[in-house]
């Protein structure tokens, strides 16, 4: 497929902006590298370099008629689990690797990845994994369900309010000060319920558990940097929700001290 | 034996719950419930084998990454889908919770058991997957220079 300049730059924009949300959807490092390389190649690029680290994507392209061109992108927050923009744009990549779209379809198709969240899905699925591992643990029905409620509010609490926060850290220890103080307030009255065991299973919705499998698999595919930037922040987000929940059960007061 | 069957069946809705909460197509949700099944089932036997949270751990680990990257090839979608979805039930919250609920409580020996706890589910869930990765990269890399060559 021959490219006229101005779709070539357009491709390149396009590969960014793919590039990216893979980045923010909970693609690893090399997955990214990879598809941006094919998609290079399926479109008729003679060279496609890609540079991707945590923070920043840089790719650049030389084509048949000689043109070189380069464009770099800062991603501002990666990591995070909407996994299904990835599902969308793995299969986006697959199709243009058999048969390249033309671009304006393909920028449409970019588009339609960037579709937001399932709410039904979402609140659904965070009030049934927490209410799971409530139980999971160890507790009774009855913890399972203050779990799943409790889940909603930092649903809510994601939807609404994490884009205040300076960074992750703080919004996790916001996030699960606020629920812990409710649910050490919630479980005192109700009888036969286990602080502790409703607030493992909120624990497990906000543990960063895609950032830390991706840093691992960062690091083992040889994008060390990447991998340990990763690492070492989904440790910063643990610690941050375990400061949260301590000063909870510190200030309430929920286990005798 | 009550106890296994109730944290089978929560194990599986709670990877359910994930593969919901991140949104995945219908047709992956029973692959997710039954990554978290064979994940946590595998553990527990692991357990009653060797009865070493790390090996255990380090078995539900490797097999739910093999599971995951079968998968993948299987549907056609990234194996982080299924990976995540199906390793959730080692996720140690509890040990976590404890670690720092016992800190808080000044009860040092304890906070400490359970710091060991976190620690080997989080090495083990990270060898295991290593191991697996490993291999299926090498084998990746085998195929694609047999085809330029």
């Amino acid at each position: 497929m021959t490219l006229t300049k101005a779709e070539e730059y357009k491709l390149l924009h396009l590969l960014l902006d793919m590039g990216e949300m893979m980045m923010c959807s909970g693609g690893e490092v090399r997955r990214v590298e990879n598809t941006l390389s094919l998609m290079g190649k399926a479109y008729g690029a003679t060279e496609t370099d890609v540079m991707v680290i945590t923070a920043s994507i840089i790719v650049t392209m030389k084509f048949g008629d000689g043109n070189l061109i380069t464009e770099s992108r800062r991603v501002e927050s990666p990591g995070s689990n909407k996994l299904w923009r990835l599902e969308g744009l793995n299969a986006l990549s697959r199709k243009c690797c058999e048969s390249p779209l033309p671009i304006e379809e393909l920028e449409l198709e970019i588009k339609s990845c960037k579709q937001p969240a399932n709410l039904w899905k979402f609140y659904l699925g965070s009030a049934l994994a927490a209410g799971a591992f409530a139980v999971f643990f160890g507790g009774n029905i009855l913890d399972g369900i203050i779990a799943a409620v409790f889940a909603l509010l930092v649903c809510f609490f994601q939807r609404k309010i994490s884009n205040i926060f300076p960074n992750n850290i703080i919004f996790n220890i916001v996030c699960s000060f606020v629920v812990g103080v409710l649910i050490c307030m919630a479980t005192r009255f109700i009888p036969t319920t286990h602080t502790d065991m409703v607030i493992i299973g909120v624990i497990m919705l906000l543990i960063p558990g895609i950032a830390f499998t991706n840093s691992m698999r960062d690091i083992l595919v040889g994008d060390t940097i990447s991998g340990l930037m990763r690492l070492i922040e989904s440790l910063l987000w643990a610690a941050g929700l375990a400061v949260g929940f301590m000063l909870a059960i510190l200030l309430v007061g929920g286990i005798a001290i | 034996m009550n106890e296994i069957m109730i944290q089978l069946i929560t194990g599986m809705l709670g990877s359910l719950g994930f593969a919901l909460l991140f949104g995945l197509k219908k047709q992956y949700l029973i692959v997710a419930a039954l990554g978290g099944l064979l994940n946590w089932g595998l553990y527990l036997f692991g357990m009653h084998w060797w009865n070493a949270i790390f090996f255990a751990g380090l078995l539900a680990s490797a097999s739910s990454a093999l599971y995951s990257e079968i998968m993948a090839r299987v549907k056609k979608a990234p194996s982080t889908l299924f990976f995540i979805t199906s390793v959730i039930p080692l996720i140690p919250g509890r040990a976590l919770y404890y670690t720092c609920s016992n800190a808080v409580m000044r009860n040092w020996e304890e906070a400490k058991s359970y710091a060991n706890i976190t620690l080997q589910y989080a090495l083990s869930i990270a060898a295991g997957a290593c191991i697996i990765w490993a291999i299926t990269l090498t084998i990746d890399n085998i195929k694609n220079n047999k085809k330029i060559n």
